[in-house]
Parts: structure tokens; sequence; C-alpha cells
């Protein structure tokens, strides 16, 4: 064979008069089940291929090329996992150096039982934030959507284990709390959790693809943003409680980028005529529930008149910076 | 460091099942989606996966594979080993990289459904564990893929490797039919069992014995990218293992039993069309570790043993058949391809030349009074320079389940056979007995599929000529297939082959 003149890149890419990152080479346009006319070569009347007519492909929200969309930070596995192992050095390092420092048996009792309450049920809303963002990457229509799902699927997972980390941290120097044991019950019956419940609930139902990253990216993750990564450690430090929102900072880098790429996410989307009526449509449907269950959570912060307020407050701004008035 | 040690706090991590009374809990796990055989979540808690590991572990060890293998990729960059590369072995990375690096990327969303809709807690977080893998897999080789674009040595063979899967060549649609029927179309329980039958055993052939043959073919580069890939699948591929034990402990090994049969022989097909051609005849004779036939006996079928014998399956009822087929399936389909190359995007190397048919005849008794009896005429018409006389003019028979041709076995024990079936007022072509019974346990699911005769017949396929065929497929002077070696091969005949 003689040697011919090399392709720059994918022929998708080419066209462009510029050399490809590495996300771009290896994000890109890759799913095959957007290509064809059913999402598989089975029977069109088999359940999976209904489900994908139904759900991804007769969704109000449309676009042309969805494949075009380009995940602002270009994360790939590689960095992904570069950037994380740092990450989790940097959190082992946290939970280490105060260990030593006695940080835990040093809490008062009531934060303690505050904790128990309000914080180590957590693993169950977050759990759920685990597999909304799986359904995400079964759904979108855009291998660069299904990979931006994917690693905040993997964040969620992160810090389900962080949670159940410090669970089992305080069950050893605070018995008596029902550290542990108590958590399941607490998410299904204590009203502080029955707002974020319900919302994590409804969500994990929400099938249209469209839908499902609007409510967890706009409404759902927000709201845990606001109430349970700002709030609850705002009155953990009157409290004594530095560890919380130091580890609840780190878990906030993972979702001020999931906030990105659902901004550029909601900006490709109006690109297409009709899909900010869609959009609007849906955030106004799911900004109240997200309202509800911070505002619920809030409320059981102790001296925290004004965290369910700020919460919804900083929330909605989240919301208006995407171009929403809901 | 005083850190906790991991079984501390694991179980908890992974007991994230509650009641829902908001929605109900089959709005959550629709049993389509997540377990049409109706197990309760009282067993779907006992789910234990037997691989564990945190999240700080995976992204510090994945970090480090990762670091090992860009090197290797650097080292690619600077090297001109493929510049030089043998023809057979280029062929082995073209068809590698198009016709699996997308379904790996498909996997992720396998991997995200047991993630999603997978009713144990430890199902959906190993599920969340091996979307990343198989993201990883894509995105490696991705990178290695391309690096071959730039090298000038049919970069558009090496380009089907991000869009061969989106087309409509012959191949391409066996991969997809084949691995949308075992990943992407089943309920999370089904998908979690079929998965992993191809990931415990086939894809260690794919892998590993490639690896093997990498190595000593001295591509060190390509060796060590799959060798890394091949590290993330024991823990994953695990995932369906535990689904199993599962199920059976709950009475249910007539269904599971199923299921493995099932994906073990839709892979069985697909694997011998790839790794069989690639083993037996593209990777250079002087190169060659062991036979397609010695591989699978040695990794697939011991392997297959050893993990579903100890949780109490059987074999499929259908082992002697496929331990027959073993003998000569493959040499079939690579007949079919090298006599039609403008249908793939790599170069076949015809891999019979004297020595080779020693080998072939070495490692399956019989071959040349079979199957080199049709290599004698394509020699003789080489060496007489009949070159029209080795193109098929007609597309063959393809299966309506593997989407293979449908071959047997030629010459002095001539066995070739279309095991039809009419259903519903259609007939369907079927390569085994086994894929027609395939086709009968659920005919819902196929019986709807037109596949790439069907729509040549029913026009689908515009204009219906031989360059409409290839036009559907995707196919062009710069991307379809010749014999690799140009036929120089033929030339290690004596004189007395030819006719003049």
């Amino acid at each position: 064979m003689s040697k011919a003149k090399g392709l720059r890149t994918w022929p998708h890419l080419a066209a462009r008069r510029r050399r490809p990152s590495e996300y771009e080479i290896v994000s890109t346009n890759l799913h095959f089940r957007t290509m064809f006319e059913e999402y598989s070569e089975l029977s069109p009347s088999i359940p999976m291929n209904r489900w994908y007519r139904k759900y991804v492909r007769e969704s109000p929200l449309q676009h042309d090329d969805w494949d075009a969309f380009r995940d602002p930070d270009e994360v790939t596995y590689r960095t992904y996992t570069v950037m994380q192992d740092g990450q989790e050095t940097y959190v082992d390092g946290l939970l280490d150096e105060h260990d030593e420092l006695g940080h835990d048996r040093s809490l008062p009792d009531d934060w303690a039982a505050t904790l128990a309450r309000l914080y180590t049920p957590a693993r169950f809303m977050l759990h759920a934030v685990q597999m909304a963002s799986a359904y995400v990457v079964i759904t979108a229509p855009s291998s660069t959507v299904t990979c931006c799902a994917a690693y905040q699927m993997s964040d969620a997972l992160r810090w389900v284990a962080r949670v159940a980390y410090r669970t089992s941290e305080l069950a050893d120097h605070h018995p008596g709390l029902g550290f542990g044991k108590n958590e399941r019950s607490i998410w299904e019956q204590d009203p502080a959790w029955q707002g974020f419940r319900e919302l994590s609930e409804r969500a994990l139902v929400a099938y249209d693809w469209g839908e499902a990253v609007v409510a967890l990216n706009v409404v759902v993750k927000p709201a845990i943003d606001e109430a349970f990564l700002r709030q609850l450690p705002a009155a953990g430090r009157r409290h004594g409680d530095l560890l919380l929102g130091l580890l609840t900072d780190a878990q906030l880098r993972d979702s001020e980028r999931s906030r990105r790429w659902t901004k550029a996410f909601v900006e490709f989307a109006r690109q297409r005529a009709g899909n900010e009526e869609v959009l609007a449509r849906w955030v106004e449907k799911w900004a109240p529930l997200g309202d509800r269950a911070i505002e619920a959570f809030t409320a059981a912060l102790p001296e925290s008149p004004e965290a369910g307020a700020t919460a919804v407050r900083d929330a909605r701004a989240f919301r208006s910076g995407l171009g929403f008035v809901s | 460091m005083a850190l906790l040690e991991r079984s501390r706090w694991y179980d908890m991590a992974r007991s994230t099942n509650w009641t829902p009374t908001y929605v109900q809990e089959e709005d959550i796990f629709p049993p389509d989606m997540s377990d049409v055989f109706g197990l309760g979540m009282d067993v779907w808690d006992q789910y234990d996966e037997p691989y564990k590991v945190s999240f700080r572990d995976y992204v510090r060890v994945q970090r480090e594979k990762d670091t090992a293998a860009y090197a290797v990729k650097e080292a690619l960059s600077r090297s001109d080993y493929y510049d030089k590369a043998e023809p057979g072995w280029m062929t082995i990375l073209k068809s590698h990289y198009g016709g699996v690096v997308t379904v790996e990327f498909a996997s992720a969303s396998t991997q995200a459904r047991m993630g999603r809709f997978g009713k144990g807690g430890g199902m959906r977080n190993m599920g969340a564990f091996g979307s990343l893998d198989e993201i990883r897999h894509t995105q490696t080789q991705l990178v290695f893929a391309h690096e071959h674009l730039q090298r000038g040595r049919d970069p558009e063979q090496f380009a089907w490797a991000q869009y061969g899967n989106r087309t409509n060549n012959w191949v391409n649609l066996s991969v997809r039919h084949t691995f949308e029927d075992i990943e992407h179309t089943r309920c999370a329980a089904a998908t979690a069992i079929m998965t992993s039958v191809f990931e415990v055993t086939f894809t260690n052939l794919q892998f590993i014995a490639l690896a093997a043959d990498a190595t000593k073919a001295g591509d060190h580069v390509f060796a060590q990218l799959i060798q890394s890939i091949q590290s993330d699948e024991a823990r994953h591929a695990q995932i369906g293992m535990e689904v199993m034990r599962l199920m059976i402990r709950a009475g249910r090994k007539a269904e599971v039993q199923k299921l493995v049969d099932i994906s073990f022989w839709r892979n069985w097909r697909a694997f011998a069309a790839l790794t069989g051609l690639a083993m037996d005849y593209y990777t250079p004779l002087e190169r060659r570790e062991h036979s397609f036939k010695e591989f699978m006996e040695e990794w697939v079928i011991a392997q297959f043993d050893r993990s579903l014998g100890d949780l109490g399956l059987e074999r499929p009822w259908y082992w002697d058949i496929f331990l027959d087929e073993l003998k000569w399936f493959h040499h079939g389909q690579h007949l079919g391809v090298w006599l039609l190359p403008n249908t793939v995007w790599w170069n076949p190397p015809a891999g019979v030349t004297p020595a080779e048919r020693d080998w072939l005849e070495q490692q399956y008794p019989g071959w040349n009074e079979t199957f080199g009896r049709c290599w004698d005429v394509i020699t003789k018409n080489v060496l007489d320079g009949n070159r029209e006389k080795i193109q098929l003019e007609i597309f063959p028979i393809i299966c309506h389940m593997s989407n293979l041709a449908i071959t047997g076995i030629p010459g002095d024990r001539f066995r070739v056979r279309d095991y039809y079936l009419d259903y519903e007022g259609r007939r369907y072509h079927f390569g085994s007995e086994v894929d027609r019974w395939i086709f009968l346990q659920e005919p819902a699911r196929y019986k709807d599929y037109r596949n790439i005769l069907d729509r040549y017949l029913d026009g689908t396929i515009q204009p219906p000529t031989n360059e409409g065929f290839l036009q559907y497929m995707a196919l062009d002077e710069k991307s379809w297939g010749r014999d690799a070696h140009d036929y120089q091969w033929a030339d290690k005949f004596p004189r007395e082959h030819r006719t003049s």
C-alpha cells in the first residue's frame, strides 16, 4: 500500500478548520441509538423501542443536531479521574486531620443529633441523584450529554460514599443517636425530609429525557446545593462543626461543574424554536417542588430562621441566571 | 492516616433502597426496565457484589492505569512501527476498532441501565463504575485509532472506529443486532446476565488473546492498550454473575439458563467472525500463538465452565453443535469476507500460502479437502490473472439472527444448510439450528427485522445496484477493502499451479 495523505481527524470534526481537542476526539458523535428509524434493530413493538420512541424521539424537546452539544469543561474520563483523584486525596486529608483533632468527639450532643437527623439520611437523596443522572446517561441523544451525565452520576456516588463514611465515624463518637441505623426511617418519615423525598421520587419517574435533565439539573440539584450543601453547614459552623462545611464545599465543586454544563445545555436547547417554551414549562412545574423541599428541610435547621428564604432565593437566582423566570 | 477501613462504611453506601410513597415502587422500577421476573425487593436487597471498590480507590487506580496507557500512546506517536507493520496486522487493528469501539460506548449505557433500574443498591453502584469503565474503554481506543488517521496508511479505514456502527454496513448491522439483543433491549436483570456472559467469557478472547498475538507481532502499543482495558472487565463483568446467583437461589434457574444459552450463542457467532478471522488468517503465520479453536478452548470454554459451572448452570443444550462449529464455521466466514472485500472497511489477507495452508491443516484436519478446495480454485484464478472470477457477483444469503452469511463446509465433505423458518407468512433464514431456536424463543422481538438482503429486495436500498449497495453500506474507494497483499501471496505457489 502506498502511503497516502492522512486525515486530520474524524470526518465530522474535519469541516471546522481547527485542531480538535482530545475531548472532541473521544466524546463526540458516538451514539448509534440515535441514527436509525428505531432505537434498535429489534422489532418496533418491543418495550425498549417503544420507551425510546415515547421518551426520547417524541420528546417535546427537539434539536436538529444534539451531537453538537459540548461540555464547557471538556471533561474526559482521563481528566475526570485525574481531577477526582486529587479531590479525594484532599478529602481524605480533611477526614484524617479532623479525626486527629478529635473533631467528632467535641461536637455538642445537640449538633450531633442534628447531623443524625439532617445529614446522614442524605445518602438516600444523593443516591436518587445518582440514579436520576444514570437515566440521562441512557437516554440522552448525544454522546456529549451522556458523558456529562456519567461524570455527574459518579460525583453523586462519590458523595453517597462520603456520607456513609461520616455516618460510621459519627456512630463511633456519638453512639445512641441512631447513626447507621435510623437513616432510612428518617428519610421515609421525618417531615424535614419529605420535600426532598417527594422531589426525588417524582424526578426519578420524569421519564421524558428532556424533562429529566431539567428537573434534575435545574431544580433538584440546585435545591440540594442551597439547602444541604450551604445552609446546613452554615448552621454547623455555629455549632462547632467545621468539618461539615469543608466537605460540602468540596461537594459544591462538583455541583458547580454540573451547573456549568446545565447552563450550556439550556443555551444549546434554546437554539431551536419552540424549546424555550418547553423548558420554561418544565421549570415552572418543578420549581415549586424544589422550593417546598428546601423549606421543609431548612425549617428543621437549628437557629436558622433565614435559611429557607436564602436558599430559595439562591436556587431561584441560579434559574434566573439560566434565563428562567420561575 | 487514621482513615476508616472500607468495610466500616461500604454496606451503608449500598443500602440505598427505600419504600417510595409519593410514587409507586413499580413506577420507579417498571418491570420491563428493571425485572420482568418479578423477584421481590427482599431478594434484591441480598445483592452482594463479589468485587468491591470505593470511589476513592477507583479514581486513584484508574488514574494510574491511564498514565501507563497514555505513556504508551506517546510512544506510538514517535514510533515508526506502524509505518512498517505487516498489512495483516494493520487489518486486525482496523477491524477491531471499527467493530468494537462504539459498542463499548453503548455499553456505558448498558451499565448505567443497571445503575438506574437495577433493584439492588450494590448492583446500581457497580453499574455506575461499569459505565465509567466503558467510557474509559471507548475513549482510550478512540485516542489510539485517531493516531492512525494521521499516519496516512488507509486512514479512512481507521476512521470507521468512530462512525462504523452508525452506518448500515453489513458487519455493523450484525454487530448492532447482536449487541442490541444482548445488552440494550431487555430489563436490567436480563441485561446483567447476558452482558456478563459476554464479558466473562468472550471479551477475554478478543482482548487477552489478541494481546498475546500483538506482543508477538511486536505491537506493544496495542498489547498494552487492550490488556489495560481488560483489567477493568473482571470487576464489572461480575455484576450479572451475582444476579444469576440471586435468581437461581430464588428458584429461577431455567430462566437464567435460557438467557445464558441465547447470549453465549450470539456472542459465539459474533466473535467467530471477528476474532476467528484475525487469529487464523490475518495474524502473520510466524506470529500466531495458538489457533482460534485453541484459544476458544483455553479461554472461552474453560472460563465458561468455571464461572457458570460454579453457579450450577449447565452447558447450553447445543454444546455439541457449538463444538462442531469450532472446527469449521469461521473458515467459511473468512472466505466470504475475502471474496467481498469491498463490503468491509479493512483489507483482508487471504492467509492461504502453502505454509499457511499447512498450518491450517495441522490445526483443523481436513481443511485442505474442504475449504482448501475453494482456495484451490481461487488461487488458480489469481495465478492465471482471472480477477473477475474471484469477486462474488451476488451477496450471499444472510442469517436473520447473526446477520452473517449462511455458510457451511465446502469441498469433499460438503455440508451447507439454510435453517429456514416460515413464520406468519414470511420466510426467515438462519445459519444454524440455534439461531432459529433463538428466534422462536421470542418471535415478537425479531420478526420485524429486515436484514441487508431484505432491504435490497424490498427497495430500501436505492439504486438497487452494486453501487447502491456499497453506498448504503457507507463505503467508497477510499474505505472499502482489497486483498491485503495485492495478491502477491499467490506467488508463493510453485509454477505448476498455473494453467499455462
